[in-house]
């Protein structure tokens, strides 16, 4: 499956922009990147680390300060050439127009179709089956501004995927979009990129979504060091962990989430297995409580035991003696707050 | 006879004899009528017989001149009390401005009214204009060339400080009183009377020019303004009886479209009592208005296609400028067969016309080119002297 | 974008509609001429009545032309600006693009204080056109240039808006102080102008009028898939690979061309440009250019032929300024539009 094939690579790169006659450097030491065929690559870092203006340098959107970005088959950077190679799902609101979902995706043909951009056999099946990937064949004669957040990231999708291109760059296209609707898009791109050979690159936060689906991370530390590899990888070296850590931020390696409630409580102690040991845990946890596994040398205040019946789990509570049982999380955690 | 009643006697024949002296006073006071009995020439009065924009009244030592306005039935009137140096005001007229008379100093706004004073022989009194561009009088010229008479702009450019530094004896302006006379207050309340001289708004040639007579007034010159007056009038009456007795009256087209409009004088503005006078055709001749008539291209066209004479053509020099306004122009009769006259024979060269200068007060002038134009050999041969040929 | 045969129809009845508006302005004015004579001035010009020819072939003719290519060239001008800047109350007039063409305009007209030079400028005749069509065109142009590159900055339409609107009462204070300082005459010509007028273009001055909007017109539908694109913003339009910087300028030029020509011969005409392309826009139900230019210069070119009708006050010795119609014929269709939209981003 692996192609030695290279859609992009950059050599020396560095981003940034002119403001006011000065030189602003955005991210000045990035490592050589590659795009390959097939592969899906999440772009991840905390905000203002610089990934959207490396992703827009990536696509010609703006200039990079220094270095090189090579396209195999592009002789210049013209962005007619460009539009060849790199379709792109960006952040910017389309508005102001009265296209139809079929209209706006056939505009995806534009670097194909004759000098008035009337549309041959060819363009029209490539917007065919644009639509049908997406999964966007209900909505075609619906007006583009009459749809809701995640129809509209999908006709954006569907218009890149008819311009057929090699690479497919999308700036957090998971924002705004509703937890299911969010899934499915990674999925949704997760499969693309296995099924039409395209490289894909995406910039998001969804940090849980892009350990799961991407083949490579580029992550982007805060202080503009970028970190690629294998997500698995990143995480199991502590890089990932490093790259977002800050005060009372903690990345568990075992759930592959990051923590809300990390400081240390009031320690109980816990039995129990499986999947109500773990809720139960993080009950406890939000409630200001650390859970011990074994009696160890530190006292506890409370010994709780967890019974799985058939048809519901008990708690039981122990506390100096007295053995109390309840039947839901919220009411042992009312008693022992 | 006791001393105490010579004493009273004499003090009695003294108020007896008082007593007329304190009458003739009081019938001072009074009003005697203006216009003088029937037979009676005072020729050191003048009486407007024409214009309808001014009236003037005599006292026994001091004139009151009003000027009226009509628009829409309603009359505003300016009251005016002209007393001589030194005089007392006569009480009872509050809203009046005063003016002293003679006037020594005049600020004078547009070319008309130099062209009244220097009728009057009171060009040289003139200390201040509107603006220099449009002045043909060589006296005024000048004036402004030596710095006698100072530059003062013109309604809201009007710059009070000059004028009031200058302090005329009277300032003359081109607005008819209805419109903003109180932009004017900071001068009048600085003691320099302002009286608009609105005669561009008579709708009679003499009417027009008798405003002369109002300057006279001003200056105590009614006597030779009366006579010079009375032999343009003469003059003019003697060639209207030609003009509008005239046998065959050719018809005539005035002015020019703008913009697919063609403003054309209405039926009762001065240049249709011109062109009656003439003995001309003018198809409007019986629509009311006093101003200008705005016509769509299409409904002047069918008259001038015909016409046999084209009046007034804006500021063309020579067929080829009408020509550059519209090529359409050349399918005119008038065109064709080179009847084409316009009223900038005299055009100076700062571009003033003298036609709105001189010409203002010299309407047998102008009477005279037109008929001339328009009835050959009508009146004795002579140049035309406001009007020339377009060719 | 495909299209459907109905489009054709449309543009069909459209162009049929033209004409028999066409047929009706020129049988509309002050004189009542029956239709079989301006038949007969077309087609057999030596048996009509002489006076009747002059007035259908040198006054309504002329004018009813003018009609044709401002009808055309201001919604056209209006289309592409509602497009570039996707902003669907866009238009040569709100954006101050017709103030600066006017101030062109006044350049020429009002320069020199004395009547000397205006009268140089008539001489001109033929020339003289040329100069106050090119003033125009470049003033227009340069504004629209400026509202452009500050437009860049925003992403709201209706500050877009405002800011047009600022930049077109700045042209215009501009041009009143040189009114101002001019002389009577010079005012009252170019007071004169302001209201707009179609009956004043003849002759020499209707040709060059002509080949200018043609031009226009062409690189206008020339550009019919870069504006198709601009539709989705200018950052998806460069992905697609379209060169923006060039883009633009090709638009502003079609613009300035269209929007500036008109406004030097007609006078500053308004709502033609924002009202015709909703009207197109709806009754094609499509946002692709290839089609909405024709069918604007279809569309424009009866609205105004038939506000031009309007104007006459037929039968009436006056006719009304052109813009007195046209505002009040476009005023409503902006208020509807308003109306059904829920905010200005959304069409």
């Amino acid at each position: 499956m692996a192609s030695d094939q290279v859609l992009l690579r950059t050599s020396g790169l560095q981003t940034g922009y002119h403001s006011g006659g000065k030189r602003i450097v955005v991210s000045g030491e990035l490592p050589e990147l590659e795009l390959q065929p097939g592969r899906l690559v999440c772009l991840l870092g905390p905000n203002g680390s610089g990934k959207s203006t490396l992703l827009r340098t990536l696509a010609g959107l703006q200039p990079a300060l220094n270095g090189t970005i090579d396209v195999p088959g592009v002789e210049s950077h013209k962005p007619a050439e460009l539009a060849r190679k790199i379709s792109l799902v960006l952040t910017d609101r389309v508005r102001g127009n009265n296209l139809t979902v079929q209209s706006l995706i056939e505009l995806g043909r534009y670097p194909y179709t004759g000098w008035l951009g009337v549309l041959d056999e060819a363009d029209k099946a490539a917007v065919e089956w644009a639509i049908g990937a997406a999964g966007i064949g209900a909505l075609r004669d619906r007006k583009a501004h009459t749809l809701s957040d995640g129809e509209s990231q999908k006709m954006m999708l569907a218009r890149a995927l008819a311009q057929d291109t090699p690479i497919l760059m999308l700036d957090e296209p998971t924002a705004h979009l509703d937890l299911p609707s969010r899934i499915k898009l990674m999925r949704l791109l997760h499969r693309l990129a296995g099924q039409t050979r395209k490289a894909i690159l995406l910039s998001t936060h969804e940090l849980d979504l892009a350990l799961q689906v991407a083949d490579t991370v580029w992550l982007l530390e805060a202080g503009g060091r970028l970190h690629q590899g294998a997500p698995e990888d990143l995480v199991l070296n502590g890089v990932f962990e490093a790259a977002f850590a800050e005060e009372d931020i903690v990345f568990n390696k075992e759930a592959g989430v990051f923590v809300i409630h990390a400081a240390p409580g009031k320690p109980v102690l816990l039995t129990g297995v499986g999947i109500s040991f773990f809720w139960t845990e993080r009950a406890l946890r939000r409630a200001g409580f650390t859970v011990a596994a074994t009696t160890g040398a530190t006292p506890v205040l409370y010994h709780i035991r967890i019974t799985d019946h058939p048809t519901h789990t008990s708690w039981l509570l122990d506390n100096e003696g007295v053995s109390r049982e309840y039947h839901s999380i919220a009411e042992l955690l009312q008693a022992i707050r | 006879m006791s001393k105490i009643s010579r004493l009273l006697f004499s003090f009695f024949v003294v108020i007896i004899t008082l007593l007329p002296i304190l009458g003739c006073h009081q019938r001072v006071g009074s009003k005697e009528p203006g216009t003088p009995a029937p037979g009676e020439v005072r020729p050191d009065r003048s009486i407007v017989k024409y214009a309808h924009g001014f009236t003037i009244d005599y006292f026994d030592h001091y004139k009151e001149v009003k000027i009226l306005n009509r628009s829409g039935g309603r009359m505003d009137t300016l009251d005016y009390l002209l007393v001589p140096q030194g005089m007392a005001v006569p009480a009872g007229h509050p809203t009046a401005q005063v003016i002293s008379t003679p006037v020594q100093s005049l600020i004078v706004m547009s070319s008309m009214h130099v062209a009244q004073s220097d009728f009057v022989g009171v060009a040289d009194r003139i200390i201040g204009l509107g603006n220099g561009h449009y002045v043909n009088s060589t006296i005024v010229r000048e004036g402004i060339q030596s710095g006698k008479i100072k530059l003062v702009g013109m309604d809201a450019n009007l710059n009070n400080e000059q004028v009031i530094t200058l302090h005329p004896g009277v300032l003359m302006t081109m607005s008819n009183p209805e419109s903003a006379f109180g932009q004017y207050k900071t001068l009048i309340n600085a003691g320099i009377p302002v009286l608009p001289n609105a005669e561009w708004l008579e709708t009679t040639p003499l009417g027009r020019a008798e405003w002369v007579k109002l300057v006279g007034v001003l200056t105590d010159r009614e006597a030779f303004v009366n006579k010079k007056f009375d032999s343009v009038e003469q003059a003019y009456r003697k060639i209207a009886a030609l003009g509008s007795g005239a046998a065959v009256k050719p018809s005539v087209i005035i002015g020019m479209p703008f913009k697919g409009t063609w403003y054309t004088p209405a039926g009762e503005s001065y240049m249709a009592q011109f062109l009656r006078d003439a003995g001309a055709d003018y198809h409007w001749s019986d629509t009311k208005g006093t101003g200008s008539l705005a016509l769509t291209f299409e409904s002047v066209a069918p008259i001038a296609l015909t016409a046999d004479y084209w009046l007034n053509v804006g500021y063309a020099d020579s067929k080829n400028d009408i020509l550059s306004k519209d090529p359409r122009y050349s399918t005119f009769h008038a065109f064709q067969t080179g009847a084409i006259y316009n009223y900038n024979r005299r055009v100076n060269d700062l571009g003033s016309n003298d036609y709105w200068e001189s010409g203002a007060v010299n309407p047998q002038q102008v009477l005279a080119d037109i008929i001339r134009i328009l009835h050959p050999g009508l009146l004795p041969a002579d140049s035309l002297y406001y009007y020339k040929q377009i060719k | 974008m495909t299209e459907s045969p109905i489009q054709k129809i449309r543009l069909m009845g459209l162009l049929l509609l033209v004409l028999l508006v066409f047929l009706l302005d020129l049988s509309m004015g002050t004189l009542k001429i029956p239709v079989s004579e301006i038949v007969k001035v077309f087609f057999s010009p030596k048996t009509a009545n002489p006076t009747w020819h002059f007035i259908i072939a040198q006054i309504r003719l002329p004018k009813a032309c003018a009609a044709v290519l401002a009808g055309c060239a201001l919604s056209v001008g209006g289309l592409q600006m509602q497009t570039l800047f996707r902003n669907p109350l866009a238009d040569p007039a709100i954006l101050g693009i017709t103030a600066g063409a006017g101030l062109g305009v006044a350049a020429v007209m009002l320069t020199g204080g004395s009547m000397a030079t205006l009268y140089a400028i008539k001489e001109l005749g033929v020339s003289g056109s040329w100069l106050i069509i090119a003033a125009a065109c470049l003033s227009a142009g340069a504004v629209m240039l400026l509202v452009l590159t500050l437009s860049r900055q925003l992403k709201d339409n209706v500050l877009m808006l405002i800011i047009g609107i600022m930049i077109g009462s700045i042209t215009l204070a501009l041009t009143s102080i040189w009114q101002y300082f001019s002389d009577p005459e010079q005012v009252k010509e170019y007071l004169l102008w302001t209201f707009g007028s179609l009956g004043g273009v003849t002759g020499a001055q209707l040709s060059i009028l002509s080949g200018v909007v043609a031009a226009g017109l062409i690189v206008a539908f020339l550009s019919s898939k870069m504006l198709d694109a601009l539709l989705l913003g200018e950052h998806y339009a460069r992905s697609m690979g379209l060169t923006t910087r060039r883009a633009r300028v090709i638009i502003i030029c079609s613009t300035s061309l269209l929007a500036g020509s008109i406004t030097a011969f007609c006078g500053p005409i308004g709502f033609i440009g924002i009202a015709v392309p909703h009207i197109a826009r709806t009754i094609f139900n499509t946002a692709s250019h290839r089609i909405l230019i024709p069918a604007c210069c279809l569309i424009g070119t009866i609205l105004l032929l038939l506000c031009d009708i309007v104007a006459q006050l037929p039968g009436s010795q006056s006719v009304l300024p052109i813009n007195i119609i046209t505002s009040l014929v476009g005023s409503p269709v902006v208020i509807v539009l308003l109306l059904r939209r829920k905010n200005l981003n959304s069409w």
